[in-house]
């Protein structure tokens, strides 16, 4: 077990620079998602950290050590890869001891340490075969198994469920959960799936284009984004934004769009008159009788069972609004919105930035 | 449906009969001199009055004056083809290994040099050739036939071992690399094993090259007792009454250990060579 540390890390290919002074720390034992889009550098962030990956600047610390230029061997990693990377000529059994052999360890240790993790994993039955008489899930847990008879200081993960179809997902995103919380070992897991970062991290590092957009937990990040791009990825469905105008009016404020005044709560920053974007979440929309509130027309409704997706037409924007349970509204019903002026997020128009 | 089935199946036929008429009809012609006493050779029977083995008979025992040295030049054809084949795998996998999985610096130069040797026929060189090994001293030595052999055969190895190579997947070189893998050990312990399909047809198409070769054995070797069967064969046509039976005896026996070494690898050989046949 350790600590990570980025300090200003930076990493160009040629001429292209894809990563621009990322620095941030990861506890001992912590769980750190590194969730953006694809091209957002947090792939290529976590292999600088596991040594196949150049630093072109900055440097990484292990337990308060710079790593920079040791080789992935020598720092005490493990990762498990999107595609498995299970080595196809050997046993489940070989897979798992396979790092063991390279540090001539003894047969019983070896023994032991594979019987442990197969145990952990569910892989008893398993240990004889080879990789490609196993299903997909079985598959990622070998993975997972060769990753955690190695002990190491630091889990890597890279993708491990995008191979996986959703139901197995899910299950396995359980499963990795249930592991780190038994086996407590610094991990860092990369994902483009927000729902992953949301379910499993203990704190998220969102990305895009290089950069770190914000660092918390995910109800911080859910709760108060930093920024319009964390918003809007973090979330499913995706808050509701929309341009408007923000009006103070003594220690209210509101935001004018569409011909409506949308509810902002108190607010310490923001002038009035000033171009926002206005971000309101789904669940955060209560509704109400068509005479009061904001006026809006039902254009879909999606029942899925515990929670109910309507689509909304309100001014010509469109908004997603979800509710807990069932509704009887109608397609084409003209209804009225409630929204708590405290849950509304405000964004500064050209910056992006939240506004307080 | 099932009449256009027959007609696709005609049409193979119409194809595949020839075709394995062209091939077998002059190893079948081969057979029937081998297995016709000398006196009835020639006869243009379809099969011999009075087959017999005894020319085998008289190869085995070396009962000829072209067959004086037959077992040790079947032996010389042996050890260079074997010799040929293990020398020509080392070079070719070390190279694949280092130029598709190290990304050794100048990889690519080599790997346009390899293909562009392809544009040159290996008679071209024989001259050359010949010229190297009277410098360095090698002609009449059988290590001057197995260098000339390797030469030859292995741009075409690395350039399919290489393209064999670069479908392995790469995040298991990562991951080896993670597990602590030295080059070697990858070389060794996850490489090798994953090529094996890919090695097993390049050291067979090199072990076949160097046992079918005639000319540069020809050339760089000329003591009876270092020659290959290959030559060896050759020399029978030397005089004008050859024993054509005793020939095509020995062309037989010489047939026999490429066609086995083919079947029993016929498997990697189809999957093997055409992993490199098209640039992915």
């Amino acid at each position: 077990m350790a600590s990570v540390a980025f300090r200003n890390i930076q990493k160009s290919f040629g001429k292209v620079k894809v990563i621009h002074g990322i620095g941030f720390d990861i506890a001992d034992g912590e769980f750190v998602v590194l969730v953006g889009p694809s091209g957002c550098g947090k792939s290529t962030l976590l292999r600088m950290l596991a040594g196949l990956e150049e630093i072109s600047g900055g440097e990484i610390m292990i337990d308060g050590k710079v790593v920079n230029d040791l080789e992935s061997k020598d720092r005490d990693i493990a990762m498990v890869f999107q595609s498995y990377a299970l080595y196809p000529h050997m046993t489940v059994r070989d897979n798992m001891a396979f790092s063991l052999k390279l540090r001539n360890a003894d047969t019983r240790t070896t023994d032991e340490r594979v019987a442990n993790a197969a145990r952990i994993l569910n892989l008893d039955a398993l240990l004889d075969r080879f990789p490609r008489e196993l299903s997909g899930g079985q598959r990622q847990r070998v993975a997972m198994g060769r990753a955690i008879v190695r002990d190491p200081k630091v889990f890597l993960f890279d993708e491990p469920l995008s191979n996986l179809d959703a139901k197995l997902r899910v299950a396995m995103r359980a499963e990795i959960k249930a592991l780190h919380q038994r086996l407590k070992t610094t991990t860092v897991y990369v994902t483009h799936d927000q729902i992953e970062a949301m379910t499993m991290a203990d704190r998220i590092v969102v990305m895009h284009d290089g950069i770190v957009e914000q660092i918390g937990t995910p109800l911080q990040l859910f709760d108060h984004p930093g920024n319009l791009f964390v918003a809007q990825f973090i979330g499913s469905p995706a808050m509701n934004v929309f341009n408007g105008t923000l009006r103070r009016q003594g220690g209210r404020s509101i935001v004018e769009a569409q011909g409506n005044a949308w509810p902002a709560g108190e607010l310490s920053q923001g002038r009035d008159g000033q171009a926002v974007h206005y971000g309101i979440r789904p669940g955060d929309i209560a509704l109400t009788t068509p005479d009061q509130g904001i006026a809006a027309k039902v254009v879909v409704v999606e029942p899925t069972g515990a929670e109910t997706e309507l689509l909304l037409e309100v001014g010509g924007e469109k908004l997603i609004v979800v509710l807990h349970g069932r509704t009887a509204v109608q397609p084409d019903e003209r209804i009225g919105l409630v929204i708590d002026g405290a849950k509304a997020h405000l964004f500064d128009e050209g910056s992006g930035q939240r506004i307080d | 449906m099932k009449w256009k089935d027959v007609t696709t199946e005609a049409k193979l036929l119409l194809v595949g009969i020839p075709v394995l008429l062209w091939t077998l009809i002059p190893v079948y012609h081969m057979f029937l001199f081998a297995i016709s006493p000398r006196d009835q050779a020639t006869s243009g029977r379809l099969w011999p009055k009075d087959p017999t083995l005894q020319n085998f008979g008289h190869v085995f025992k070396q009962e000829h004056f072209y067959l004086n040295h037959f077992w040790v030049q079947l032996g010389n054809s042996l050890w260079i083809a074997v010799a040929v084949g293990v020398i020509t795998l080392f070079i070719a996998t070390t190279a694949a290994f280092a130029i598709s999985r190290l990304k050794v610096p100048g990889g690519r130069t080599v790997m346009n040099l390899a293909l562009f040797t392809y544009f040159i026929p290996a008679a071209f060189l024989a001259v050359p050739m010949y010229k190297t090994m009277a410098t360095y001293g090698l002609l009449n030595n059988r290590w001057s036939l197995v260098l000339a052999m390797v030469t030859i055969a292995s741009p075409y190895c690395i350039w399919v071992l290489k393209q064999a190579s670069d479908k392995l997947p790469w995040e298991l070189d990562e991951a080896a690399r993670i597990d602590g893998a030295t080059p070697l050990q990858l070389f060794r312990l996850v490489y090798l094993p994953l090529m094996v399909p890919s090695l097993v047809a390049v050291g067979t198409y090199a072990l076949l090259l160097a046992w079918n070769e005639y000319l540069y054995g020809f050339l760089l070797l000329s003591n009876e007792t270092d020659l290959t069967l290959a030559v060896a064969l050759g020399n029978f046509l030397a005089a004008d009454d050859s024993p054509w039976e005793l020939l095509m005896a020995t062309g037989f026996i010489y047939a026999l250990p490429p066609a086995a070494i083919y079947y029993a690898f016929k498997r990697y050989m189809v999957s093997g060579l055409t992993a490199g046949a098209v640039k992915s």
